[in-house]
């Protein structure tokens, strides 16, 4: 009826967390190929991985690196020979010459375009398709009715972020080692598993940074809009939870997972206060709805 | 010979820069560029330009390089068909779609892609070449070296800025939606064209709000700093007859947001050393640092200003959408 999916970037979250409320993994931090033990750079650490993700009945795809330089590709390369054998549903590029590389190296499986894919139109959505992709996640700035639109007149599917913070930038090297106040001798020190914020020094303004990527300071939250979203036939939805404790992608999960349920069943949402209030004690920076309803990316309009 | 394209923020520019050597300027058209109108040209003014370069014997580069609405697309081609039936040479698209969709209608034109596509990689490269792209605009993070490889790599033309960052980072262009976080607003006009106020992948100006005053730390009680989010790049010319050994194909001149008069002097300069370089005359690059650097300087004040007017512009404009939510709320 629907799946709904989240992050993990390394065996101890996966161990530690708890997905029961998901129906799908993405394995892997594609944003930086330093994180310890990365699925997206350990090709080691896949096979494993894989496995306990299937004993749990759950849908397993494979985040690969999203920003190689010329240098980077042969160690992307080797992330995706050691995942083509492996029982992996899809693999998620969000770089369109590692989609390239997919295809000349012979990968049959599906393939995700993934955020920073930059995907704006159902005429990019028809050229992504020619490359094997059949699910898109488009770019946070379309509005929902322009999301709906690439789906029907591609057609594909498209991946629906319903919560959690929204990536607004990446980067090639780590703002955190750039600018910490005591850098490591060697390595980075992991200097991202401490939160790191931007807040505008005027006020009012805030992001999340987690050294290679820039995220909204508020996070997406589309609780009270799911009976929109089963209205419209939409059928992947995702929480971003890149950065989050494992307490965050489980009461998430749970919150959606239950609203979801009742949405595609028809049933009324009900009050969602107490689950609002939930929400709102796991944002520091509040709650917004993106840009699905052509606003400013962290304006919160609530029900319509 | 390297082709030497300047910027034609607005008529007058398009003109000064033709006549001081470019040999081909890029005119942003209203309402399809990463700019805002003040640095886009009208199509009677487009036509014209496609006129002047035509009677000196220089090309006319469009740039049309915001990521579009699906629904925008025919208008897209309706106007890459009109342009192209004038005489323009060529086009700058950020969208893959687009591109291979103006690739396959019009096979001659140069398709040249946009720094909006973000490109990273010489994979990156091959993927766009096979879209439809005939040129390639690197970022002005890549090094001579990764320049060189993606050349022998590819054998697609390739451009570079005449612009560069101190430091890699945050990848902008081409992968950072912060103005359009914090201030946006979408409205169609009475032609039903879309238009997106705060993000500039989509045909508004970037508020550039990377350049107000933040502060970063450590979240509860950590340490924490004064700064803006990204550096600025500036211009360059030492690395010149090393990018030009690499094979660079187009050296672009930023600049479409800037005076009339600086990007003229920007231009004659290049155009003055380039010559130089290509004759194979001895020539000491040193001797030409003052100049560039009293660009250097009037770029930053010229760069300031238009910081600050346009952070003005995103605090007006979430200011309105603040008061306008309230109401609604108050409702």
């Amino acid at each position: 009826m629907f799946e709904l999916s989240t992050n993990v970037a390394s065996p101890r979250l996966l161990r530690r967390g708890d997905y029961s409320a998901y129906d799908a993994l993405y394995l892997g931090d594609f944003s930086c190929q330093d994180t310890p033990a990365n699925f997206s750079s350990h090709p080691e650490l896949l096979a494993e991985a894989v496995d306990l993700v299937k004993a749990q009945g759950k849908k397993c795809y494979l985040r690969l690196y999203a920003v190689p330089s010329n240098h980077d590709l042969d160690r992307v390369r080797a992330v995706i020979e050691a995942a083509m054998p492996l029982p992996i549903d899809a693999i998620e590029v969000h770089n369109l010459g590692v989609l390239r590389m997919l295809r000349e190296m012979g990968c049959s499986k599906p393939v995700h375009l993934g955020v920073f894919g930059n995907l704006y139109t159902d005429a990019t959505a028809r050229v992504v398709k020619d490359y094997g992709v059949t699910r898109v996640y488009p770019n946070p700035e379309l509005s929902l009715k322009e999301a709906i639109y690439i789906r029907d007149h591609t057609p594909i599917q498209v991946l629906i972020p319903v919560h959690g913070k929204i990536p607004l930038v990446i980067s090639e090297t780590c703002f955190i080692l750039e600018h910490a106040e005591h850098r490591p001798a060697e390595g980075c020190g992991a200097l991202c598993s401490r939160e790191h914020w931007l807040t505008r020094t005027a006020g009012g303004w805030s992001l999340k940074d987690t050294g290679r990527m820039t995220l909204s300071g508020s996070d997406l939250c589309m609780l009270e809009h799911l009976e929109e979203l089963a209205a419209a036939k939409l059928d992947a939805f995702y929480v971003q939870s890149h950065g989050e404790s494992s307490e965050y992608v489980a009461a998430v999960g749970r919150l959606y997972r239950d609203g979801l349920t009742r949405a595609f069943s028809g049933q009324p949402a009900g009050d969602l206060s107490a689950a609002l209030e939930e929400l709102t004690a796991l944002a520091k920076m509040g709650l917004c709805n993106g840009y699905y309803f052509e606003n400013a990316g962290r304006r919160y309009l609530g029900r319509a | 010979m390297v082709l030497m394209m300047a910027p034609g923020g607005t008529r007058e520019m398009a003109k000064l820069v033709l006549d001081e050597g470019a040999d081909a300027v890029y005119v942003g058209v209203v309402g399809w560029s990463r700019r805002g109108s003040e640095h886009e040209l009208t199509d009677d003014e487009i036509r014209e330009i496609i006129d002047y370069a035509g009677e000196r014997g220089k090309e006319v580069r469009v740039v049309v390089n915001t990521l579009p609405s699906s629904t925008e697309i025919p208008m897209f081609i309706e106007r890459i068909d009109m342009y192209a039936g004038w005489g323009a040479k060529g086009f700058m698209i950020s969208d893959v779609g687009c591109m291979r969709l103006v690739h396959a209608r019009l096979p001659q034109v140069a398709i040249h892609t946009s720094v909006g596509c973000g490109i990273t990689n010489y994979e990156d490269v091959r993927f766009l070449a096979e879209s439809g792209a005939t040129h390639v605009v690197l970022p002005y993070r890549m090094t001579v070296e990764e320049i060189a490889q993606v050349k022998a790599m590819t054998g697609i033309g390739i451009e570079v800025f005449l612009f560069k960052t101190p430091s890699g980072g945050k990848i902008c262009p081409g992968k950072c939606m912060m103005s359009s976080y914090f201030s946006y607003r979408h409205w169609l006009d009475q032609n039903g064209k879309d238009h997106f106020f705060g993000s500039a992948s989509r045909g508004g100006d970037c508020l550039r709000v990377c350049q107000t005053n933040w502060t970063f730390g450590e979240d509860e009680g950590g340490w924490g700093r004064a700064m803006t989010i990204k550096t600025n790049p500036a211009l360059w010319l030492d690395e010149l007859p090393a990018y030009l050994a690499a094979g660079v194909d187009c050296l672009k001149v930023p600049g479409r947001d800037r005076s009339e008069i600086l990007v003229r002097d920007i231009v004659r300069f290049y155009r003055e050393v380039l010559d130089r370089i290509e004759a194979g005359a001895p020539l000491d690059l040193a001797a030409y640092h003052p100049r560039l650097e009293s660009f250097h300087q009037r770029w930053k004040v010229e760069r300031g200003q238009r910081d600050r007017r346009l952070i003005g512009e995103a605090e007006r404009e979430a200011r309105r959408a603040d008061g306008a939510a309230a109401v609604a709320a108050a409702q």
